[in-house]
């Protein structure tokens, strides 16, 4: 718990007096925006696993879930309490406080990782200066969790898993900075919302035409997708679960709510994936590049939209960030595992040469415009 | 790696497939609301029909999983005649399939020398805990009752062995009857009496008139070749045209054996009980139920109960009738068993141990319509010894007009004990 | 005492309790997670302080990839499965030098910086950051990359020639290549590897 508290919740506290002092600038209320935060983590995550089944089913013409709730749309809400009923299984041989703890320091991290993203105008818990390098940060951390599982459970298999996800999560960590930086580099600011901004901003080299940074920036998003593909462990880069060889990688020993917690973990890591590249390269809550919600017109588009134009703020976002988690499933179901070597390979030799070579373009485009 | 595609193509055409079909009609079907058209012999359970096992164990042997538990134990039979050697049978004590071990492989059904194993297309019979897997032999015996009938036989098929066996048993038998009534008639002073009082059940059946299958009509075979048909088509037809004219033929003979023959009317044949499906004896079914068994076993052996008790109120009738009888006792219901199901079967089967009371039960139902059809009274009382002799003149007369040696063997072999009967009817009447 | 104080002494607390469970836990893994919770600790200290920048680097650095690479290494190499101890003969040894290091150091550091007056806490912007090391500091700045680089190439150097100095392990990785590459270059390292003369038996030499 110690572990938890320093990587996870200190950040947090410390920055709570400075929440609280720039609380009345905010138009909802700060309690009411975390509780938001945690909605749209533990919802978030559900309707992505609904939409991974039922779009991975009609993709292997299968119904996917249909009998929980209408459609099957309460299928992981039966998981879950499947979950809870389960027997958490201990193995005898493993170090039981490491095997316990480990999960939580997968998940904590990916809740906090929420905190700073803005779902909308007006509509974040908090608008760090540093954001987008705290996402990076929380998310860096989640590898602790993973090998912390996989050492503690006393099973080869969840070894190797581990072993697998810390040279994946290192390896992929590298290019997805590279491609945030050249984003950094670009807007000006390392601040989620002040990103936002740059790009409603933004004029392609002048011309007066409003692009979102996807354009400007193909190579350093594809870079990045895949990148947060890989950190996520998900299909084609999930050889640390790799159930065809690892059982189920790090997560073989676990069970009952354990195992519920790392799935979470999973979903909850795409939705903010998603979220982040949606603020990083898709204009964040903007319907149209250079143009404006409506009810919100007179700041540009970005803030003091009245209710209609929140709501439909975040609507928009959330319908960019279902996407990208649909674009997610979409891959896993196309694409075969990779081979452990081509993993590295295409880390090393692939994505880390072409982010610096985005990371260059970008900055040269910079200092000449 | 394809050599000539620019790479990425790979990947996009990956893409493209999946997404194609995201948009097409999933093929699932929704089982437990909507249902599939099975196909009728589906291996879904296997079925115990425990009349017909006689512990031979070759299911249990045969058994790759070692799934199937037989116990049994022997039993003496008395002696189903006077002077006969007692027997030994095999009693089933328990016949179990554990179908949590089952692979339905379907080697026991097919090793089965008796019958007494089916596959029946019911299916769901999952249960909530492993043990209840185990079906016991009461429960074997209800998938019995699910078993489809087998399909009927094509239009002209050759007809299986045992049954046109058995068809020329039953015809023979009519023969000697006919030729033994034709005799007391003959000997007796007042031959209408008997024939006044006999009850007209209705004359011989069209079905009864057997013909050898095997031939067919020449001359509508070479017309309809003339005509272009195929000549397995032609052949069929011609066999059918051959079947007809000869049933039509025999009729015309029977009836022209004189007004005597008619005199004949067999008297009610245990297969003339043909029950309605739906009858059952309802006493036994509410006895049945009140023990406990399943209802639809209660109602299969309260339609067997009822059966036996119509065909004994019958030949108990029939006897009264007739005094000493013409033949009360007549065989089986033989053609309804062509297409016989085990539950057709087993009814068949019930009313021959009716008729034949405490002789040795029949165990299978195909032995049943082969050899426990007994002669007529009179002529099954005459014991004639040396069943492998035959009638020479017959057997020459008979190869000579092309018939195979086999039938001309069987036939020559019947006539000749026809003769050696008859001849022992005669000296009975002489003294 | 402000609230600032309180959290600044848990997380002072928390940094040196996990320090002290590092050097005394038998357990190499519990060890290695037990530096992890320092670092967070020491990322804390600096959040307290409100250098939120550095805070976040260190978690970054220090957390997501030393603590992590640690734990890698010790899984790859020796680490105990299970409940199973490693632990060396040297406490008392290493006890006495940590505690001289110890006092040496606030010594040094009471002495150097005790005197000054205590300031309000404010740390720098993030753009003034920036500004500092690409203006002020753009030398230093550039001879640690230099140094972070020649640490780079030296490590390549010693990790080829180690795989190079072992003739199998070469061939293996030839043929896995060859996979992916060109499959009638598979096919002849193949039958050089089965033949054991001709094209490797030269490279062996």
């Amino acid at each position: 718990m110690m572990l938890l508290v320093t990587s996870g919740v200190a950040p947090y506290l410390a920055q709570a007096e400075s929440i609280l002092d720039v609380g009345d600038t905010f138009i909802v209320p700060l309690l009411l925006k975390l509780a938001f935060v945690l909605g749209i983590f533990f919802v978030g995550p559900l309707v992505a696993g609904y939409l991974e089944h039922k779009a991975m089913g009609r993709m292997q013409h299968r119904r996917g879930p249909v009998e929980a709730g209408p459609f099957g749309t309460l299928q992981l809400v039966a998981d879950g309490i499947k979950f809870i009923q389960k027997e958490d299984l201990i193995p005898s041989a493993a170090d039981k406080w490491v095997f316990a703890m480990a999960p939580g320091v997968a998940l904590v991290p990916a809740m906090l990782a929420l905190l700073v993203i803005p779902f909308g105008p007006g509509v974040f818990a908090l608008d760090l200066e540093l954001g987008l390098f705290y996402v990076l940060a929380a998310s860096s951390v989640s590898v602790l969790g993973v090998l912390m599982g996989g050492w503690s459970s006393a099973n080869k298999f969840s070894l190797f898993g581990g072993l697998r996800a810390g040279g994946q999560l290192i390896a992929y960590e590298l290019p997805l900075i590279l491609a945030a930086i050249a984003v950094a580099v670009q807007a000006g600011t390392l601040s989620l919302v002040g990103i936002v901004e740059a790009q409603a901003e933004f004029m392609l080299f002048g011309t007066g035409i409003n692009l979102w940074y996807v354009i400007p920036q193909l190579l350093g998003f594809g870079i990045f997708f895949v990148a947060a593909l890989a950190e996520l462990s998900r299909p084609p880069f999930d050889m640390p679960i790799g159930d065809s060889e690892l059982v189920f990688g790090y997560m073989t020993e676990y069970s009952g709510i354990k195992y519920a917690m790392y799935m979470l973990t999973e979903y909850a890591g795409m939705v903010t994936m998603s979220a982040l590249m949606v603020v990083l390269y898709l204009g964040g809550w903007q319907l149209l590049p250079g143009v404006p919600l409506p009810g919100c017109e007179a700041a540009g588009g970005l803030f003091d939209c009245g209710v209609t134009g929140t709501l439909l703020g975040v609507g928009v976002m959330l319908g960019k960030i279902l996407l990208l988690v649909f674009v997610m499933v979409w891959l896993r179901v196309a694409y075969p595992r990779l081979r452990e070597d081509q993993l590295q390979r295409i880390a090393w030799l692939v994505m880390v040469p072409l982010a610096l070579l985005n990371l260059a373009l970008v900055t040269i485009a910079k200092v000449v415009y | 790696m394809a050599p000539s595609a620019p790479p990425g193509i790979g990947l996009l055409k990956g893409l493209g497939v999946t997404i194609k079909h995201l948009f097409q009609r999933p093929s699932t079907l929704m089982y437990p609301h909507e249902r599939d058209v099975l196909a009728p012999r589906t291996r879904g359970v296997i079925a115990l029909m425990d009349e017909n096992c006689t512990v031979c164990m070759l299911c249990s042997r045969e058994c790759p999983d070692w799934c199937i538990y037989i116990e049994s134990h022997k039993e003496t039979v008395p002696p189903a005649k006077e002077g006969g050697r007692a027997r030994t049978r095999n009693v089933l004590d328990r016949f179990a399939i554990d179908f949590s071990l089952c692979m339905y492989c379907g080697i026991c059904v097919e090793v089965c020398p008796f019958d007494a194993l089916w596959w029946s297309p019911e299916f769901e019979y999952s249960e909530y805990e492993m043990g209840s897997l185990l079906h016991e032999m009461d429960k074997l015996r209800e998938w019995a009752d699910t078993v489809p009938p087998p399909p009927p036989l094509d239009e002209g098929a050759v007809l299986p062995a045992e049954v046109s066996d058995a068809l020329a048993k039953v015809e023979k038998e009519r023969e000697l009857a006919a030729a033994k009534e034709l005799e007391a008639k003959q000997a007796a002073e007042a031959p209408a009496e008997t024939a006044g009082d006999a009850p007209k059940k209705g004359k011989a059946a069209e079905p009864e008139i057997h013909v050898k299958a095997g031939e067919i009509d020449q001359e509508a075979f070479d017309r309809l070749i003339a005509e272009g048909k195929s000549e397995r088509m032609a052949r069929s037809k011609a066999k059918a045209a051959y079947v007809k004219k000869e049933k039509a033929r025999l009729l015309a003979e029977a009836e022209a054996a004189g007004g005597d023959a008619e005199a004949e009317s067999p008297a009610p044949k245990a297969a003339e009980v043909k029950v309605d499906a739906g009858e059952i004896d309802q006493e036994t079914f509410d006895r049945l139920i009140a023990e406990g068994k399943p209802e639809r076993m209660a109602r299969a052996k309260a339609k067997a109960a009822y059966v036996k008790k119509e065909k004994a109120r019958l030949r108990a009738e029939a006897e009264s009738d007739t005094g000493e009888g013409t033949g009360a006792d007549e065989p089986a219901e033989v053609p309804s068993e062509l297409g016989a199901s085990p539950e057709a079967a087993r009814q068949a089967l019930d009313a021959d141990g009716a008729a034949t009371d405490d002789d040795a039960a029949p165990e299978v139902a195909a032995e049943a319509a082969t050899t426990e059809a007994p002669a007529a009274r009179k002529l099954g009382d005459i014991h004639v010894e040396g069943a492998g002799e035959i009638d020479q003149e017959v057997f020459d007369q008979l190869v000579a007009e092309g018939k195979s040696e086999r039938i001309a063997r069987a036939k020559a072999k019947a006539a000749w004990v026809k003769k050696q009967k008859q001849a022992k009817l005669d000296e009975e009447g002489g003294a | 005492m402000t609230g600032h104080d309180l959290v600044f002494v848990a997380v002072g607390l928390l940094t040196a309790g996990g320090a002290v469970f590092t050097v005394t836990s038998k357990n190499l893994m519990h060890a290695a997670l037990f530096f992890a919770v320092t670092l967070g600790g020491i990322a804390g200290v600096f959040l307290t302080l409100a250098a939120d920048f550095l805070a976040l680097v260190q978690i970054v650095v220090y957390v997501g990839a030393v603590a992590v690479l640690f734990m890698f290494g010790l899984m790859l190499t020796r680490a105990p499965i299970g409940r199973e101890a490693l632990d060396g003969q040297n406490r008392g040894l290493a006890m006495a030098v940590a505690g001289g290091l110890f006092v040496v150091l606030s010594t040094l550091v009471i002495g150097a910086f005790g005197d000054l007056p205590t300031a309000e806490v404010t740390g720098p912007r993030i753009d003034d950051l920036g500004i500092a090391i690409f203006a002020d500091w753009v030398l230093p700045f550039e001879v640690l990359s230099m140094l972070l680089l020649a640490a780079l190439i030296g490590a390549i150097v010693l990790a080829r020639r180690e795989s190079g100095e072992s003739g199998e392990e070469l061939t293996v990785t030839r043929i896995e290549m060859a996979q992916d590459r060109d499959p009638e270059a598979l096919e002849r390292e193949q039958a050089a590897l089965t033949s054991g003369s001709g094209g490797t038996g030269e490279e062996h030499a």
